[in-house]
């Protein structure tokens, strides 16, 4: 789901710019918690996993590939604010050291997947496990969702930022729908492995999760 | 920095693995996201080859094989986060 140079037009490519930037700005004054050193530890350890994970593509029957995001991950365990900040600190290395996502479309992917990615897992897995109350069960299920939602709303936001653009006035009817349903179908993937994953760290150190 | 062992042992163990699917089944298969997909159908052009800054581009490394270089940029990626934690641990008011 990383936007290469070439596919944003310089409409897109600054204004998402902007949002991310405003996003971080913002975030940061109204954040709650702050960042110790075992959160830095972890913050530095999850993002280190994920784009180790990241670079994990499976290919699927009906030649598509797909690999982990994480950004559902990342909430789950750092809160809103932290996990975007990690998936930033992703993005921005996959980029600067690998060109692996454009320069030019570095802001979008970090509102589609460190911004957009975060805030929706967040907010469902904490939603499941506030309705449900905290246990193995709301964990997993909230986490599931969480993981499953974040990549769908990040590849339809890809799909409208590449779409939506002066040189292509109808590419938003073919763009959504395909990142829309595609994403819809792996991210129920991303969404078993997040819901795993976080099943197992409240099984072990509970207080490592956002409950 | 190093308080989750658990977890940088699974993290090594990816990247050791990460070539077979990063670059084994991909070459085999063929790597391709849904985003090709809409590339493709909307005639896109990917210009990251023409403007490029890295030599460590798309996960390769100068003068390595593909799978080698893949495991040798792995590990650059996660040094290049660990100073960066590093650095803010360092630099964080209060610490």
């Amino acid at each position: 789901m990383h936007i290469p140079d070439g596919f944003l037009d310089p409409y897109w490519a600054a204004s998402t710019y902007i949002a991310s930037i405003v996003f971080y700005a913002v975030a940061y004054k109204f954040k709650r918690e702050s960042l110790g050193p075992q959160k830095l530890s972890l913050l530095t350890t999850l993002a280190a996993g994920i784009f180790v994970a990241q670079m994990l593509n499976w290919p699927l029957p009906g030649g598509t590939s797909l690999h982990l995001v994480g950004a559902a991950l990342a909430a789950i365990l750092l809160g809103p604010f932290y996990g975007a900040v990690a998936m930033g600190l992703v993005l921005l290395v996959q980029c600067l050291v690998f060109h692996d996502g454009g320069i030019t479309a570095l802001g979008a992917n970090v509102l589609n997947m460190a911004i957009v990615g975060v805030l929706v897992g967040y907010y469902l897995y904490k939603a499941v496990v506030r309705a449900m109350g905290a246990s193995e069960k709301s964990v997993l299920l909230g986490a599931f969702l969480g993981g499953w939602m974040s990549v769908f709303a990040a590849g339809v936001l890809c799909g409208v930022e590449i779409g939506l653009s002066p040189q292509f006035p109808y590419g938003v009817s073919v763009s959504v729908p395909v990142m829309g349903l595609w994403h819809l179908a792996l991210g129920v993937i991303e969404g078993v492995i997040t819901g795993l994953v976080a099943l197992y760290i409240y099984k072990r150190s509970p207080s490592l999760l956002q409950v | 920095m190093f308080g989750f062992k658990r977890a940088w042992i699974v993290i090594a163990v990816l990247l050791l693995v990460s070539p077979l699917f990063g670059v084994v089944l991909a070459d085999m298969v063929g790597y391709h996201e849904p985003l090709d997909i809409v590339a493709e159908r909307l005639g896109l052009n990917d210009t990251s080859e023409k403007v490029n800054w890295t030599p460590f581009f798309d996960y390769t490394v100068p003068g390595l094989d593909p799978v080698t270089g893949y495991i040798v940029s792995g590990v650059i990626g996660v040094a290049v986060i660990l100073a960066i934690g590093y650095t803010a641990r360092r630099l964080w008011p209060g610490h």
